[in-house]
C-alpha cells in the first residue's frame, strides 16, 4: 500500500517533470532545440561570462563546479545550482514562456536580463522565434539609476566597532546627469548580512559562522553617507573606475539579477567585499578580480586589486567623516577660539558672547562651524551633554547664517589611501636571545596591523592581529610553539578637549611564560584593559589602561592564574620611517600563581620599503621571581 | 550544511525567494511613511523627532515613496533628499554652500546662472526655511517654497517642491 502510493508519487512526479519542458517547448520546440544545439557546439555552458554570471566556483575536493548563490530561484534547472549547461538549456527553455509581467511576476528573460543579453550576444536570438520581453520593471529601474560610471566605495575601519574592523565595500552607480557636486544623488549597491542584530559581537560571532543571509540592495547614496561618514565617523575613499559604456551595462544588468538573489554570509570569504568583486567582474569576460580572495577577502585589500588592474581605477577620491572634519577645523583655530567654540557647544556660552562678536567674521564663522558641527557629533555618537541639542544647533547655525563669509572648513589631508599601505599579512624572520639562550624565530600573522607597523593607510592606533603564530628554535635544538594568538586588538584614540573615546585592549591565546614549578608551559592567556591615550605633539601618543589576566594551563598553581594590574606606554616616530614604542607592565596576583609578572620593553620598527621592515624588540621580563632580558631582532615581510 | 541552509530558507521572507522578485523596496523609511496619505503627512511623520537623529533608518519594504525594485520615484526625490539630509542641509544653506545644497539645486532643477542667488536666498532665509529644531520635511519644503516664489528670478523653481 505504501510502495504503491509512492509509486504513484513518483509517476506523478516524472509526469510533471516531462510536462513541464513540454509546456515550454510549445511556444517554438525546434527553434530551443536549436538554440541548446548551437549553445553546446559553442561550449558557451564552460565560458568564463556563463561562470560569473552563475557564479560558479569550482568545489573544494570533488570535482565540478558549485554556484555561490543559496536562492532557489536563481536557478532555472533543478540541478542549476552544479550543473552549468543544465542551467544554460533550462534558462534559454524558460526565456520561451510568455508571463504577462505584474509587480509579482515577471518573465525569466526580465529576471535574467544579463544571461539574456549575453545568450542573445553569443546565439543572436531571432525575435520572431524568441520574442523579446518588453521587461517594464528592469526598465524603469534601469531608466532610474541612468548609469554612466561605477565607483567602488571604501568605508575604513572603526575599530571601537567589532563588526566595523576591516572596513567595508560598496558600489555607486554613478548617473549620467551626475557631476562631482552631486554625487550624494546616485545609487549605490550595497552588499550586507540582512539582520536587525545591533549586538555587535553577536553580529560578529554570527557572522564568522555564516549564520546570516547576505542580499544585495541598492540605496541612495546620501544614506549610506549619512550613515558611515556622520553617525559612525569613517572616512569613505572613493575608487571611480574607467570603464566603457557597455561594461557598465553589463554590471548593471548583472547587479538586477542578484537583487533578488541571497547568498550565506560569511565574514572573512563570502562577505560584502567578495560579492561585490565578484559582481564588478562581469564588466569584462577576461576580468578577473575575485579568485584571489576564494577563502579571504579583507575589504582593503580588494580595493588593493582594483588598483592592480591597470587602467581600472580612474581616480580616487577622499571624503572624510565628520569627526575628520572637526579635528582639521579645530587644528584650524586658535587656542582662545577652541575654548569658545567648546562652550557654544557647551551652552556655556551663549552665541552673544563677547568674545565671539570681538573676532573678525571669518573667525567667528570659523568657531560657529566647529561648534555646530561638534554639537552633531555628540549627538550622533549618543552623548547627553546639553538637554536640547537640535535648538542649539539650529541656534548656532542661524548666528553663521549672518555672517557673510564663505564657508570656513579647511581642507582635510586624505593622508595615504587604503590601497597603499602596507599588506595585511606579515612574516616575521628573526634571531635573538631569550634568559641567555639564543634562538631563531618564524612569526606569521593572516592579518592585518599592529601598533608599532607603519599607520600609512590605516587607522592610528589601531591594533587588529587574527592568527599570530611564534615558532621559535633554540640552539640547543628544542623547536617549540612560542605563542599562537587568535586575537589581539588595541584601540588607542587620544583624548583631547572635544573628544574623550576610551582606549582598550584585548588579547586571547595561548603564550609561553614560566611559573612557580619552573616549566614554561603554552598556557591559554586572555588578557584586557581599557584606559586612555593621550596625543604628545604630533609624532608621540601616550597610553594608560588597567588591566586584568586569566591564564589556564595544568601546570599553573591550581591551574588558574588570575593577575590585575595595568600597562602604560607611549609611541614616538623619531623619523618618518621609524617607530618607537616602550612600555610597562605590572600584574598583581588575584588568585593562582603568586607571582607577581612585570614586563618593560622597547619595541622598534624601521621600514626599508613599504612591504618590508626590520624589527628589533628589547624586554626584561620577570616571571615567578625571576628576571630575564630578552632581545631579537627580525625581518618584517608584509604581503 | 543543508540544515543551516534551510533554516535560512524558512526564515527569509516567502517573497524574497519567489523566481525574480526583487523585493527589496526602498531600503529605508519605515517610519517615514507610517499610515498616511500625500507627500507631506507621509515624509513627516518620521522625521518630527529625529532631526539630529542617530538612528540609521530602518529596513523595510513597500513604502510609497520608492518603487518595490528599490529606487525613488521622481515625484518623491527631493522630499525624500531633504528628509535624509536636514542638519546637513541647514548647516549648508547658513553656510551658502556646499554638496548637500549643490545636490538640492540640481534636484530643484536650478540653473547655473541662478546658482548665486538660490544660495544667497538659501542662506538669507535658513531660520525661516528650518523655523524650529524638529522642523517636519513638508514645513521645510512650504517654507522653501515661499521663500523660492517671492524671489522673482527664483520663483520658478519651486514646481519641483
Amino acid at each position: 500500500m505504501t510502495a504503491g502510493f509512492f509509486f504513484v508519487l513518483r509517476l506523478l512526479s516524472v509526469l510533471a517533470a516531462l510536462l513541464a519542458p513540454a509546456a515550454v517547448l510549445a511556444a517554438d520546440p525546434a527553434y530551443l532545440a536549436e538554440l541548446v544545439a548551437r549553445s553546446r557546439e559553442q561550449r558557451l555552458a564552460e565560458r568564463p561570462e556563463w561562470h560569473k554570471l552563475v557564479h560558479y566556483v569550482p568545489n573544494v575536493i570533488a570535482p565540478g563546479v558549485h554556484s555561490l548563490v543559496d536562492s532557489p530561484g536563481f536557478f532555472n534547472a533543478p540541478d542549476g545550482k552544479t550543473d552549468p549547461r543544465a542551467e544554460l538549456e533550462a534558462t534559454l527553455a524558460q526565456f520561451f514562456v510568455p508571463v504577462e509581467e505584474t509587480a509579482e511576476r515577471q518573465e525569466a528573460q526580465c529576471t535574467f536580463v544579463a544571461r539574456r543579453e549575453w545568450l542573445d550576444e553569443k546565439l543572436g536570438f531571432d525575435a520572431g522565434r524568441l520574442p523579446r520581453a518588453a521587461c517594464r520593471r528592469y526598465a524603469e529601474w534601469h531608466e532610474a539609476l541612468n548609469a554612466k560610471s561605477l565607483t567602488v566605495v571604501f568605508a575604513s575601519a572603526y575599530v571601537n566597532n567589532p563588526s566595523s574592523m576591516y572596513g567595508h565595500t560598496l558600489l555607486r552607480v554613478d548617473a549620467a546627469d551626475q557631476t562631482e557636486r552631486t554625487r550624494l544623488l546616485a545609487y549605490t549597491v550595497n552588499f550586507a548580512a540582512n539582520t536587525n542584530e545591533t549586538n555587535g559581537l553577536v553580529f560578529a560571532a554570527k557572522g564568522l559562522l555564516g549564520g546570516y543571509p547576505g542580499t544585495y540592495s541598492i540605496l541612495p547614496y546620501y544614506i549610506k553617507v549619512r550613515e558611515y561618514n556622520d553617525m559612525e565617523n569613517r572616512d569613505l575613499w572613493e575608487y571611480q573606475l574607467d570603464l566603457k559604456p557597455e561594461e557598465v551595462e553589463r554590471v548593471v544588468r548583472h547587479t538586477w539579477e542578484l537583487l533578488s538573489a541571497y547568498y550565506q554570509y560569511f565574514f572573512f570569504d563570502e562577505n560584502c567585499s567578495y560579492h561585490l568583486l565578484r559582481l564588478l567582474q562581469v564588466a569584462q569576460p577576461e576580468l578577473d578580480l575575485a579568485s584571489p580572495f576564494r577563502w579571504w577577502a579583507l575589504p582593503s585589500d580588494t580595493v588593493r586589486e582594483l588598483t592592480r588592474h591597470p587602467g581600472l581605477v580612474a581616480n580616487v577620491v577622499y571624503r572624510p567623516a565628520n569627526a575628520t572634519i572637526i579635528g582639521a577645523r579645530l587644528r584650524a583655530l586658535s587656542a582662545p577660539e577652541r575654548r569658545i567654540a567648546k562652550e557654544l557647544s557647551l551652552r556655556m556660552a551663549g552665541i552673544d558672547d563677547a568674545r565671539l562678536a570681538a573676532l573678525a567674521p571669518e573667525r567667528a564663522a570659523a568657531v560657529l562651524e566647529t561648534g555646530h558641527d561638534y554639537v552633531n557629533y555628540r549627538r550622533a555618537t549618543g552623548e547627553k551633554d546639553v538637554p536640547d541639542p537640535g535648538v542649539l544647533a539650529r541656534e548656532l547655525l542661524i548666528a553663521r547664517s549672518r555672517l557673510d563669509v564663505p564657508g570656513q572648513a579647511p581642507r582635510t589631508n586624505p593622508g595615504t589611501r587604503p590601497d597603499q599601505g602596507h599588506g595585511s599579512a606579515r612574516i616575521g624572520i628573526g634571531a635573538g636571545r631569550d634568559a641567555g639562550r639564543s634562538f631563531q624565530e618564524l612569526d606569521m600573522r593572516a592579518s592585518y596591523h599592529d601598533l608599532v607597523d607603519d599607520d600609512a593607510g590605516y587607522v592610528r592606533g589601531a591594533q587588529i592581529q587574527f592568527f599570530r603564530t611564534a615558532l621559535r628554535h633554540y640552539d640547543n635544538g628544542r623547536a617549540r610553539i612560542e605563542r599562537f594568538t587568535p586575537l589581539d586588538m588595541m584601540s588607542l584614540a587620544p583624548r583631547s578637549d572635544f573628544f574623550q573615546p576610551m582606549s582598550w585592549r584585548i588579547s586571547a591565546g595561548w603564550r609561553r611564560s614560566r611559573v612557580e614549578n619552573g616549566s614554561e608551559p603554552l598556557a591559554l592567556d586572555v588578557n584586557g584593559g581599557v584606559g586612555a591615550a593621550w596625543e604628545l605633539g604630533e609624532r608621540a601618543l601616550a597610553y594608560a589602561l588597567g588591566e586584568g589576566s586569566t591564564r589556564v594551563h595544568h601546570d599553573l598553581r591550581s591551574g588558574i592564574s588570575i593577575g590585575a594590574g595595568g600597562r602604560v606606554g607611549a609611541l614616538y616616530d623619531p623619523a618618518p620611517r621609524w617607530r618607537v614604542h616602550a612600555y610597562a607592565q605590572v600584574l598583581a596576583p588575584v588568585l593562582g600563581e603568586r607571582d607577581s609578572p612585570r614586563a618593560f620593553g622597547l619595541e622598534q620598527r624601521l621600514s626599508l620599503k613599504r612591504d618590508v621592515a626590520l624589527r628589533l624588540d628589547l624586554s626584561r621580563r620577570r616571571e615567578s621571581r625571576i628576571e630575564r632580558n630578552a632581545a631579537s631582532l627580525s625581518l618584517l615581510l608584509y604581503f | 550544511m543543508k540544515k543551516i541552509l534551510v533554516v535560512l530558507a524558512l526564515t527569509l521572507p516567502a517573497s524574497a525567494m519567489a523566481a525574480g522578485e526583487n523585493n527589496v523596496g526602498c531600503g529605508w523609511g519605515s517610519k517615514v511613511f507610517d499610515g498616511q496619505s500625500g507627500i507631506a503627512p507621509q515624509v513627516l511623520a518620521a522625521t518630527s523627532n529625529s532631526f539630529y537623529g542617530t538612528q540609521t533608518f530602518a529596513i523595510t519594504s513597500g513604502t510609497s515613496g520608492c518603487t518595490q525594485d528599490g529606487t525613488v520615484r521622481s515625484s518623491w526625490k527631493t522630499a525624500l533628499f531633504i528628509d535624509g539630509n536636514k542638519d546637513k542641509l541647514a548647516r549648508d544653506m547658513s553656510v551658502g554652500s556646499g554638496e548637500t545644497l549643490d545636490s538640492l539645486a540640481h534636484l530643484l532643477g536650478v540653473q547655473s546662472q541662478d546658482r548665486a542667488a538660490f544660495d544667497r536666498a538659501a542662506k538669507q532665509n535658513v531660520a525661516r526655511i528650518f523655523s524650529t529644531e524638529a522642523a517636519a520635511t513638508n514645513d521645510i519644503m512650504a517654507a522653501l517654497r515661499d521663500v523660492l516664489s517671492s524671489d522673482a528670478q527664483l520663483t520658478r523653481y519651486t514646481a519641483a517642491l
